[in-house]
């Protein structure tokens, strides 16, 4: 089914969102939606760097990996793209704009072992995307993944008074709430997707 | 008096006492993506166990020669490499597998159990050791993975490795939730829910 | 030595190098099989249901809906994709077509391959008392009974119905020159 930018941007965003339908990005969707400051926060470093990675790979898929004939070296290239990416970003924002760097800087080193930025470039790949719709697709998914971390950081601070049998507490109790959430997010299946 | 842990130990204590999945609450993205049915569930164990032992043993062996400033960079690429030939054997060998389990094969490689087990255990001990941790940890992660695959399967086809196991009238109008992701989440919760309760990892 | 800089670089270079070249060997290695599996024995899993006498199939347009099914270097007939919107969402369907434009077979996607229609209602869509009413049938005759044809819809689930029957027939009456032989078979390749 050839999708135009506006519907990748909604499947990415809501209908295969990668953290409730896909199940992509759950330790930091778990690890760090305590609260919904936080969760702004490793949003917006994810955005940032999920944009960047997405660009460099996919050139280097094109330019490089695919005219040499060298597309087994795909997962490796990639990892390390994204792990040198967040080294340079780092630097470049400590030096240059301290506002930033205070903002997101503690959530980048976190984000090289986030799988959601690896599996954006790996789906590039896949759908076939050209330049134009892969960055559609990494906005798309990075407002996806915002929306879901954020929606359940609410929650989650609601949850912190709520009185919760002990063996609930903590991580239990987000599940099922992540579960509650993942239903609502159901509803968008009827739509269209990507697949 | 040896204060060592024994070599048991090694083996053990990622069964239950330090279960990567539901006491350290990592590699939660294919217990939850890939356990629609028992047998996706086993595969993904499988590959990722494959990674896991036989990168635990390549760093441990060449451990001694690693320079402390670059051994992530190092671990990163012996992973993926790994990583990659798992993922070209599935494809060749269990296509249909491989159809299911998409792109969770190669992000195997940001599976946090795997770099956490290299750096926090290879890296510091012995190839048989590292092979014993790998192995323990492996049966760990599988035995989340047959659980959950076993059960949303159970509940979501009324099946059991393919074969039907509820009556007929089941089978036919099952309980979908079970193989959907909110069916997910909803178990992973309960299961955690029972590990607390039972005092696992404490 | 260990943490001398020349090492630090000459270790990194050492690794890529060892892990380029058993990702090349791997690679080589199971390249053919993986070829065979995609081009020859996944299709087989995936439209031998729909056309069992076949043992070959190439694409037949880009977007990759259309099949051309052959026994050995017998063009034998087609098979068709189509995804038509019903009651949850997509209804995947895949069909075998013979060379005089007859449904050999049809099969409907299960639930475990993402069909999201209602269980109980709609996804009997999936089952031999629905799927088997389209064997022998051409363009002409598949649509729901209640449309003027002679597929009984299920009860209580006449979108997903309706979904299956229009989007067979709509790539039917699409492909209709593709799906049937063409006129001079002599002058084909």
């Amino acid at each position: 089914m050839k999708l135009n930018p506006g519907q990748i941007f909604l499947a990415a965003f809501l209908v295969n969102n990668i953290i409730l339908m896909r199940f992509i990005g759950l330790c930091p969707f778990f690890g760090v939606s305590t609260s919904v400051s936080t969760s702004i926060g490793m949003s917006a470093a994810v955005l940032f760097v999920m944009l960047l990675a997405s660009w460099v790979s996919w050139v280097l898929y094109h330019a490089m990996l695919l005219p040499l004939g060298l597309v087994f070296l795909r997962t490796a290239v990639f990892i390390l793209v994204i792990a040198a990416l967040v080294q340079f970003v780092e630097m470049f924002l400590k030096r240059y704009i301290r506002n930033l760097y205070s903002a997101m800087g503690i959530y980048l080193p976190l984000i090289t072992t986030n799988c959601a930025i690896l599996a954006v470039t790996f789906f590039n790949i896949n759908y076939n995307f050209n330049l134009l719709q892969a960055t559609v697709f990494a906005l798309g998914t990075a407002a996806g993944f915002a929306l879901a971390i954020i929606l359940f950081a609410a929650i989650r601070e609601r949850l912190d008074d709520a009185p919760i049998s002990p063996a609930f507490k903590g991580y239990p109790i987000a599940f099922i709430g992540a579960a509650l959430v993942s239903l609502a997010f159901m509803g968008f299946t009827a739509l269209f997707g990507i697949s | 008096m040896n204060s060592k842990p024994s070599r048991i130990s090694y083996l053990t204590s990622g069964i239950i006492k330090e279960n990567p999945t539901l006491i350290l609450m990592i590699g939660l993205c294919p217990t939850l993506a890939t356990t629609v049915t028992a047998r996706d569930a086993l595969g993904m164990a499988a590959a990722a166990s494959f990674v896991l032992i036989c990168s635990n043993i390549a760093i441990s062996a060449i451990r001694k020669l690693v320079p402390d400033s670059v051994r992530i960079p190092i671990f990163i690429i012996i992973i993926s490499t790994f990583v990659t030939i798992i993922d070209y054997v599935m494809q060749a060998y269990q296509p249909d597998l491989y159809r299911v389990l998409g792109v969770f094969v190669p992000l195997i490689v940001v599976n946090c159990i795997i770099l956490g087990r290299a750096e926090a255990f290879a890296y510091h001990h012995g190839i048989f050791d590292s092979f014993l941790d790998g192995l323990g940890k492996s049966l760990g992660f599988t035995l989340v993975l047959f659980i959950m695959g076993s059960l949303r399967e159970l509940f979501g086809a009324g099946t059991f490795f393919g074969s039907p196991v509820l009556p007929a009238a089941y089978r036919s109008a099952p309980m979908l939730f079970a193989i959907f992701p909110p069916g997910a989440f909803l178990l992973i919760g309960l299961l955690k829910a029972l590990v607390n309760k039972l005092g696992w990892g404490r | 030595m260990k943490d001398s800089r020349t090492w630090m670089v000459l270790s990194l270079f050492i690794t890529c190098l060892i892990s380029a070249f058993a990702l090349s060997q791997i690679y080589n290695l199971t390249l053919p099989q993986i070829e065979y599996q995609r081009n020859v024995a996944g299709l087989k899993a995936a439209f031998g249901t729909v056309m069992p006498e076949a043992d070959r199939f190439e694409p037949a347009t880009p977007d990759s809906s259309v099949w051309l099914a052959f026994k050995g270097e017998t063009r034998i007939g087609s098979i068709i994709k189509t995804a038509k919107q019903g009651y949850g969402g997509p209804v995947p369907v895949t069909a075998g077509v013979d060379l005089q434009g007859r449904i050999v077979a049809i099969k409907v996607a299960s639930a475990a391959e993402g069909l999201k229609e209602t269980p109980g209602l709609g996804l009997k869509a999936t089952e031999p008392e629905f799927r088997d009413q389209f064997r022998g049938k051409t363009a002409a005759e598949i649509r729901l009974t209640k449309d003027g044809g002679t597929i009984q819809a299920i009860t209580g689930a006449t979108i997903t119905s309706r979904a299956v029957t229009d989007g067979v027939r709509e790539t039917l009456e699409k492909y209709r020159e593709m799906l049937i032989l063409q006129q001079e078979p002599d002058s084909e390749q």
